[in-house]
C-alpha cells in the first residue's frame, strides 16, 4: 500500500478540520460564561465525536490526523490563545497519531484511547490559568475588570486541573461512542463508510 | 451577504495588499485584541487597531458593513469605558461578557471576513508557497477555508427543513438529542458528498501531480503593504513595552 499522502487524503483532512473548528467554536462559545469553562474539555469531545469518528473511516495513513492537529493549534495560535496550545495541539495529535497507528487505524479500543489524547490538546488553551496564574490573571484583570476575574480565579485551583483531565477523558469516552454508535446508526446505512 | 469567499473572479479595490501582509495583521490583531485591555495605555492601542479593519472594508466597497462594525464597536467602547467599572453583581458579570466576547472578536472577524473576501484561492496558495510552507499544510488550509461558507449554507438549508418538520429551538426541552442529531448528521452527510465531489475535480485538474504547479497569480509587496505593516508592527511594539511597563 501507499503510504505517502496524496491530494485525496489532504482535502479530507481539510474537510473535517473545517467542521471540527466550527464545532469547537460553538463549545467555545458556551466557554466564555464563567462556569461554563470548566465543562469546555467535557463538551469538546462530546460534541466533536461524530465528526472525528467519520473522519477516521478515512484514515489509512500516518499523518493525517497529525496534520489536523498541527492546522487546529496554528489557528488557535493566530487567533491569540496563546504558545502553549501550540505545544500541546502538536504533541497530542502527534500521539494520538501513533495510537491509532499501534491499531492499525481499526482497533475500537486504541480509536477511543487515541481519541481523548487527540481532544486534550484543548487544555493547553487553558493552561495558561496554572502555569503563568499572576501573570494570566493580571491581564484578565486588566481586560474584564476585578468582578470577573475574582469568580474565575475563585474556580481556577490547582485541585480543578486533575478534575479537568477526568472530565476530558469522561466526554472522550462518551463522544467516541455516541460517534461509533451514528455510524452504525446513519452513515453505514447510507453506504457513506 | 452573499457566500463570495474565496472567490476565483477579480476583485476591484482600491487598496490592494499581498495576502502575506493580510495574514500578518489578521496575527498581530489577534494577538493583541483578544487580550482585550480595558485600563492603561493599551487601550489606545486597540483604538488605533480597530479602526483598520474599517478602512481596509471601506476600501474595498463594502460601505454597509464598515459603518455597521463602527457603530457596533462604539457601543462597545462605550459600554467598556463608562459601565464596566461603574456598575457592580450580575448587571456588571453580564455587561462585560457581552462588551468583552463583541470587542474581542468583532476586530478579528473583520479582518478574517476581509481577508477571505478579497484574496482568491489561487493568491492564497501563491503567497503560501513563497513562505515556503509544505503542500501538506497548504492543501487542507485552502480546502478548509473553502468550506466554511460551505458549511454555513448546508446548515441554513438544514435548518429550514428542520423547521418545517417541527424540529426547533422548541425542541429543546421535549428531545435535546434530536435537535442536535437531526442537524449535525444530514450536515457530515452532504459535507462528505460535496467533499468527494471537489477532490474529484481537484485531481482533475492535476491537483495530486508529482510536478511543481506554476500560479499566474501576481502577488507582491506594494506602498500600502509597507504602510499597513509599519503601523502593525509599530502597534505590536508598543504594546510590548507598555505590557513590560517602560512606555
Amino acid at each position: 500500500m501507499d503510504n505517502k499522502l496524496n491530494a485525496k487524503d489532504l482535502i479530507n483532512v481539510g474537510l473535517f478540520t473545517a467542521i471540527y473548528f466550527v464545532l469547537f467554536f460553538v463549545a467555545g462559545m458556551i466557554g466564555y460564561i464563567p462556569f461554563f469553562m470548566l465543562l469546555l474539555p467535557f463538551l469538546l469531545p462530546l460534541i466533536t465525536g461524530i465528526p472525528f469518528m467519520l473522519f477516521l473511516t478515512k484514515v489509512k495513513k500516518f499523518g493525517m490526523v497529525t496534520i489536523m492537529g498541527i492546522i487546529i493549534s496554528l489557528l488557535m495560535f493566530a487567533t491569540g490563545h496563546g504558545w502553549p496550545v501550540l505545544v500541546t495541539g502538536i504533541g497530542c495529535a502527534l500521539i494520538a497519531d501513533l495510537i491509532f497507528k499501534s491499531g492499525e487505524y481499526k482497533s475500537w479500543k486504541k480509536t477511543v484511547i487515541g481519541f481523548c489524547v487527540f481532544s486534550g490538546w484543548c487544555i493547553g488553551a487553558m493552561l495558561p490559568m496554572w502555569i503563568m496564574r499572576d501573570a494570566y490573571f493580571e491581564q484578565m484583570r486588566a481586560g474584564y475588570g476585578n468582578e470577573y476575574t475574582d469568580t474565575l480565579m475563585g474556580l481556577m485551583t490547582n485541585w480543578v486541573f486533575p478534575i479537568l483531565i477526568v472530565l476530558l477523558i469522561i466526554g472522550g469516552i462518551i463522544g467516541a461512542n455516541i460517534g461509533r454508535a451514528s455510524l452504525k446508526k446513519h452513515f453505514q446505512r447510507a453506504g457513506i463508510v | 451577504m452573499q457566500a463570495q469567499l474565496f472567490q476565483s473572479a477579480p476583485i476591484n479595490t482600491s487598496l490592494r495588499l499581498d495576502p502575506r501582509t493580510k495574514l500578518l495583521m489578521m496575527f498581530i490583531l489577534s494577538v493583541i485584541m483578544i487580550n482585550g485591555d480595558i485600563r492603561g495605555k493599551a487601550v489606545y492601542i486597540r483604538l488605533v487597531l480597530a479602526v483598520i479593519p474599517f478602512i481596509l472594508l471601506l476600501f474595498s466597497g463594502r460601505i454597509k458593513a464598515s459603518l455597521f462594525y463602527a457603530a457596533l464597536y462604539a457601543a462597545v467602547w462605550f459600554a467598556e469605558a463608562f459601565l464596566v467599572y461603574t456598575t457592580s453583581g450580575a448587571a456588571n458579570i453580564l455587561i462585560v461578557m457581552l462588551a468583552g466576547m463583541v470587542g474581542r472578536f468583532i476586530p478579528c472577524a473583520v479582518m478574517g471576513y476581509y481577508l477571505m473576501t478579497t484574496t482568491r484561492v489561487s493568491e492564497f496558495v501563491a503567497a503560501m508557497e513563497q513562505i515556503h510552507m509544505p503542500r501538506a499544510i497548504i492543501i487542507p488550509l485552502s480546502v478548509m477555508f473553502r468550506f466554511f461558507p460551505t458549511i454555513a449554507e448546508e446548515s441554513r438549508a438544514i435548518n429550514d427543513a428542520m423547521r418545517m418538520r417541527g424540529i426547533g429551538i422548541n425542541s429543546l426541552s421535549k428531545n435535546p438529542v434530536a435537535l442536535f442529531e437531526y442537524r449535525l448528521i444530514p450536515l457530515l452527510m452532504s459535507i462528505v458528498k460535496i467533499g468527494g465531489e471537489l477532490s474529484a475535480a481537484a485531481l482533475t485538474r492535476g491537483l495530486g501531480g508529482p510536478v511543481k504547479r506554476t500560479n499566474i497569480c501576481k502577488i507582491g509587496f506594494g506602498v500600502w503593504d509597507f504602510c499597513m505593516a509599519a503601523v502593525m508592527i509599530a502597534a505590536l511594539a508598543a504594546y510590548v513595552l507598555i505590557q513590560r511597563g517602560t512606555l
